[in-house]
């Protein structure tokens, strides 16, 4: 059962489309599921057979379950486009719809495999049985291993909610270009975005960051700093932890925290931590790095870049002051991190005098929906977040 | 650059160090006025003098004793044994005292024993072994076995400067029948193993003469262009395990050449390495083509027969590519 939304954690089959035994096409319809909010189609993630119904018509299953198999069968792969794992389970969550094959053994049956072909065919993932052998009796030798492999390679369909479809042809934009356009001009049709800025010292958490760094907990950048800091004033102001689909606002309890990861020219993509709000700023750091690393990797799976509740933009790196990111909905609100830059600004001295100090300065915005709330919360939400900053104590 | 037989490029290595190196000394049966049986130290005695091109006894355990006393004090001995199958007359003195005495005592013993060896021209039983496994499972002594005249050259050199007792296979069937270009001047050929020909559906290990047997084997109209790797292993110990794991990772399917008899023979060594360090690379079975436990006989119809072939070559190789 897919997260069809971020509130929905069940659904009811309303229908089964397609019979056990029959094949189905990726993205063809394989059932139809009811939930709280809507009625709609479940996809098929892969081309195959339809092998097993887990849950029959009128069952209602919590989000994650696996509702049916789908086997890629010999004759397919001979034909083309198959899925490298013998079984696609769809309607799971993360680890069945990742794009990463199953690290499973293959099922020897009744055949003999070398060591070097059951090697390749697990790390590949490989199902040996749908392999054809060029070897004595029928063997399956290496090369043809490595032939399914060059072949799934080539054909492997992806998920049909995959963030990873297959370019356009050259002049067209790419589907995840099309997919950001549309995501983003319908949240600027949507929301009434409003951008509040406000300047934060970042003396403490440059120097917590140069601190972690030399013991390499954190990683290098204040951004997991800065997303505690943020789950934290978050807490204090739950309004901007929400989500807003229609008239159906929504406040959450959990942090599901979106980090906007640059793929350089294909676009980016959002995966969500989900629970951030239970993790410290060093798990934090190693959520987003590994988040970072396995969308640059395309391995993220469709239900690891939905569901978030407040989103984080951080383009700083590149030198930018100031910019009005777009909401990512149907939340209400994104916090853009941009560069950190020494400045002289007027600070107090031990005497209560005011001096001029060189400090690590940065300007923090956030854009909001005024649809679900108004500036002051805004800005109540951004001082909140300056207030910990510059309070930063790593050791607290 | 010149082009020498095998022969001659031992020969030139020898002549060489001679040369460069007055520590350097030759001695062994005939090699002297004779010049050796195989004449690889010609006109050597002319050059350099009875001290330093000695003929010697036939007893092959004072050759190789007094080739370790002058190299613990500091010569660099090069002993000929005339033929191979002759060094065991000499194996107490190479296996239990050359190659223990760094151990026990800590003294160098850079001696090199030359071994002609291998069979192929009727020499029976006496002169036709290939005794290199002995020395394999003697710790504290090198092994190695060049099929060209570059290598033969550059090995021999590599071995006489060694500090170690070096047993240095040479095998007589190339000594005029292979030519090959051999650079001008000292050089140290690597213990290493050299690829004699690239491929990716299967490797075939070979040292010695077996190396050129193996190349003719699998020469590409030989086997309906299957492309077949030769790795020429030069060297028995140290045995370059990386060299021959890498090419197994690359073919995954192995066939190891001896023209030593099969038992224990130095490519049971590799087969077993193979099975211990490359078993999920392999997509068949290990073979091996070698000559099977018997004497090599006189008769040149039965040596041909129990030696290793290009054609058994083949075959097993066809074998193991249709597996």
């Amino acid at each position: 059962m897919p997260q069809l939304g971020v509130s929905v954690v069940e659904g009811t089959i309303l229908s089964w489309l397609v019979a056990v035994g029959e094949e189905v096409a990726a993205d063809q319809p394989l059932c139809e599921v009811d939930t709280d909010k809507i009625v709609t189609d479940i996809p098929s993630p892969a081309t195959g057979t339809l092998s097993e119904i887990l849950v029959p018509v009128g069952e209602t299953v919590e989000v994650g379950t696996v509702l049916a198999r789908v086997s890629s069968d010999q004759a397919g792969l001979r034909a083309g486009p198959v899925a490298a794992r013998g079984d696609s389970a769809t309607g799971v969550a993360e680890s069945s719809t990742s794009p990463a094959p199953s690290p499973s053994m293959p099922v020897v049956r009744g055949a003999y495999y070398s060591p070097v072909v059951m090697r390749i065919a697990a790390e590949q993932g490989v199902d040996l049985a749908s392999v054809v052998g060029t070897g004595r009796g029928g063997r399956v030798r290496k090369q043809d291993v490595l032939a399914a492999v060059a072949a799934n390679g080539v054909d492997r369909p992806l998920h049909i909610e995959s963030p990873y479809r297959p370019e356009e042809p050259a002049g067209q934009l790419s589907h995840m270009r099309r997919a950001i356009g549309a995501h983003m001009k319908r949240s600027l049709e949507t929301a009434a975005t409003c951008t509040t800025w406000m300047e934060a010292d970042m003396s403490r958490v440059e120097a917590a960051r140069r601190h972690a760094s030399a013991s390499s907990l954190v990683g290098v950048t204040a951004l997991p700093i800065v997303a505690r800091c943020a789950i934290e004033a978050l807490a204090e102001h739950p309004a901007l932890n929400a989500t807003l689909e229609g008239d159906r606002y929504a406040r959450h309890d959990a942090v599901h925290l979106g980090v906007a990861v640059s793929l350089g020219e294909e676009g980016l993509i959002v995966p969500v931590i989900r629970d951030a709000q239970t993790l410290s700023v060093p798990q934090l750091g190693i959520a987003i790095r590994d988040l970072a690393r396995r969308a640059r990797r395309q391995q993220l799976a469709p239900d690891e870049v939905k569901g978030g509740t407040f989103t984080i933009t951080n383009p700083g790196q590149f030198g930018s002051l100031m910019a009005t990111p777009v909401i990512n909905q149907p939340q209400v609100a994104i916090l853009d991190l941009e560069a950190i830059v020494k400045r002289p600004i007027v600070v107090p001295d031990d005497h209560g005098d005011d001096v001029i100090a060189i400090r690590p300065q940065t300007i923090l915005g956030l854009s909001w929906d005024h649809r679900a709330l108004d500036g002051a919360q805004a800005a109540q939400f951004l001082g909140a977040l300056r207030r910990r900053l510059e309070s930063w104590d790593a050791a607290a | 650059m010149p082009v020498m037989t095998y022969l001659e490029a031992i020969s030139d290595a020898l002549r060489e160090q001679l040369r460069a190196d007055e520590r350097v000394l030759v001695m062994g049966e005939d090699v002297g006025a004779f010049g050796g049986a195989f004449k690889v130290t010609d006109g050597f005695v002319e050059e350099f003098g009875e001290a330093r091109v000695m003929d010697t006894p036939l007893a092959e355990s004072a050759i190789v004793g007094t080739a370790i006393g002058a190299a613990v004090v500091g010569m660099r001995p090069v002993c000929e044994m005339q033929f191979a199958d002759f060094v065991s007359c000499g194996f107490d003195q190479l296996v239990n005292v050359a190659g223990k005495t760094h151990y026990r005592s800590g003294l160098a013993v850079p001696i090199v024993v030359r071994l002609p060896s291998g069979g192929g021209f009727s020499g029976g039983p006496f002169h036709s072994q290939n005794p290199e496994a002995w020395f394999m499972h003697a710790p504290g002594i090198k092994v190695l076995a060049p099929s060209t005249p570059e290598d033969a050259k550059g090995l021999l050199t590599a071995a006489i400067r060694d500090p170690n007792p070096v047993v240095y296979l040479e095998h007589k069937h190339l000594y005029r029948r292979v030519k090959g270009e051999v650079p001008a001047g000292a050089y140290e050929t690597p213990m290493t193993a050299r690829v004699a020909r690239e491929g990716s559906e299967l490797t075939v290990i070979a040292y010695g003469a077996m190396v050129h047997a193996a190349l003719e084997a699998t020469a590409p109209d030989q086997l309906d262009d299957a492309s077949v790797e030769v790795l020429d292993l030069r060297s028995l110990v140290p045995l370059d395990e990386d060299a021959i794991l890498a090419s197994v990772a690359k073919t995954s399917k192995v066939l190891i050449v001896d023209e030593a008899n099969e038992t224990c023979a130095a490519g049971a060594q590799v087969a077993a390495l193979i099975a211990e360090r490359a078993f999920e690379q392999l997509d068949g079975p290990v073979r091996r083509v070698a000559t099977p436990d018997v004497p090599i006989p006189f008769s040149p119809p039965l040596e041909q027969a129990v030696l290793p072939s290009a054609d058994r070559i083949r075959d097993a190789c066809r074998d193991l590519l249709d597996y």
